[in-house]
């Protein structure tokens, strides 16, 4: 079972069409759902604007009433990427609620996979600022929801920019464990291996930056040799992904070289990390070549569900695997640093 | 108060950035101190997409020059990041500067709203003074 909680963003927050996180990017992933022809397996669930207390749980209430007033003024540019429109509000409103939905979804079913297909996208999005085409950081949002009820809470992240927002409101939170895989250096400029988590969490985040030109094998090897071990001992309770689709090799903001192959590959690795069914949830951050957005969609979500459709063949050869390799060393050099030994010998947070 | 070594300004190309360049290289070339040019390079520009104008370099250099320095004294990064979090990064620690200048406005950015004032958001967080330049004072 697919559940589809919104799409949102596919008519509002309209930055024109010369900005690449535009509206046609919605109908794409959308595009990429209807390909898998699911008919009975298939449940559209509606996106209902986050509440503020659900908002407020990841943002500063300044920086809520501050973006509410300056979408309501008319809005303009945030920085020299992110712009809002009046509309724009409640727009990421939207965005941020779909994914509560989806969660609250699966949790009534108890089975299936969550897919949620929204604009603005979020993982840039830190506590009290907009940047990197995000308002509202909207995987953050639910992952607090859930944290806020005692779950242990797994962000897998692989769009090709790092997750700094993400990162950053979990930094110091035992019960989210952040995983990054990313080109670096690239925009946002954080994101380095000995970037490890705060006092209270340390090892609670992993980023693994990879080189340009990194094909879908060294992701791979990524998430299996350098997080794995992390994910085995933290034991979410859910996976929630933030599913960029721009490491494509297509994609026009990055130069990572997978294919739709390889999004289908991370997507079934990801799916062994949750505990049980019903607790996997793709949330939409970056993609901006509509036809490798539309068959990644198709591919990643086809793999999950075990249904059958054309996709490129995974990719191998790409340079990183010694980036892979000296980011584990950095990785535990900087868990050794803070006097966290306890964590390399199967200690628990 | 230690003296002033090193002062970092930055640059995104429109007029007040270029103010601040200005008024930090005349500082510079009082004081003796070095002068780091810092451009924050964001995902529509790293991609070739942005509207706004492109950011040479030597259009802040030459500011530089003018008002004293020499190449050994100034020198320009690009760092990858959206401006404030940028010029946060490489002005905290562990680098060693002890100064920032920022102009009043930011290319493309609207006047009198203070979300997304760049400016203000460093006077705010930096861990090192900072100046920012009103427009046309320079």
């Amino acid at each position: 079972m697919l559940i589809v909680a919104g799409p949102a963003g596919a008519c509002a927050h309209d930055g024109g069409t010369a900005h690449p996180e535009q509206q046609g990017r919605i109908f794409a992933a959308m595009d990429g759902v209807r390909a898998l022809g699911l008919e009975d397996d298939l449940e559209y669930i509606a996106a209902p604007m986050a509440e503020m207390e659900d908002l407020a749980r990841v943002h500063t209430t300044t920086y809520l009433n501050e973006l509410r007033t300056f979408c309501q003024q008319g809005g303009g540019d945030l920085d020299p990427d992110t712009f809002a429109r009046v509309d724009s509000w409640t727009a990421a409103r939207r965005a941020a609620g779909a994914g509560l939905e989806a969660v609250a979804a699966l949790e009534r079913l108890g089975a299936g996979i969550a897919f949620v297909p929204v604009r603005p996208p979020g993982h840039h999005a830190e506590a009290d600022r907009a940047m990197g085409f995000c308002l509202l950081n909207n995987v953050a949002v639910s992952a607090a929801a859930l944290t806020a009820r005692g779950q242990r809470v797994l962000i897998v992240d692989w769009d090709v920019h790092h997750g700094n927002g993400t990162q950053a409101i979990f930094w110091d939170d035992p019960d989210v464990l952040y995983v990054s895989i990313h080109q670096w250096p690239l925009f946002p400029g954080t994101g380095t291996a000995d970037e490890v988590g705060g006092p209270h969490a340390v090892g609670l985040t992993v980023n693994v930056p990879l080189p340009r030109g990194a094909t879908g094998d060294v992701v791979r090897r990524a998430l299996e040799e350098n997080a794995q071990p992390t994910i085995d001992r933290f034991a979410p309770d859910w996976v929630l992904v933030s599913c960029g689709f721009d490491a494509h090799r297509a994609d026009p903001l990055g130069e990572l070289a997978l294919s739709q192959g390889d999004f289908a590959d991370l997507g079934q690795l990801a799916k062994t990390f949750a505990p049980r069914p019903g607790r996997l949830v793709l949330f939409l951050e970056g993609g901006y070549d509509p036809a490798a957005l539309r068959g990644s969609v198709t591919s990643t979500l086809g793999a999950l569900l075990g249904v059958n459709v054309p996709r490129e063949a995974p990719t191998s050869g790409g340079p990183g695997l010694e980036a892979v390799r000296g980011a584990r060393v950095a990785r535990d050099r900087a868990i050794d640093t803070v006097g966290m030994e306890s964590l390399n010998r199967g200690g628990h947070w | 108060m230690n003296p002033i070594r090193t002062v970092a300004v930055g640059f995104d190309g429109s007029h007040d950035a270029e103010q601040a360049v200005h008024w930090a290289a005349r500082l510079c070339a009082t004081t003796g101190a070095h002068l780091k040019v810092i451009h924050a390079v964001g995902l529509l520009e790293h991609a070739g997409l942005s509207t706004q104008q492109p950011v040479v370099p030597e259009n802040a250099l030459n500011i530089a020059y003018e008002a004293g320095l020499t190449p050994p004294d100034v020198d320009w990064s690009a760092v990858d990041g959206d401006p404030c979090s940028a010029l946060l990064r490489v002005t905290g620690p562990p680098h060693h500067v002890d100064l920032l200048v920022v102009g009043t406005r930011g290319a493309g950015q609207h006047a009198g709203t203070v979300l997304g004032s760049t400016s203000l958001e460093l006077a705010e967080k930096s861990t090192v003074p900072v100046t920012v330049i009103p427009s046309g004072s320079a």
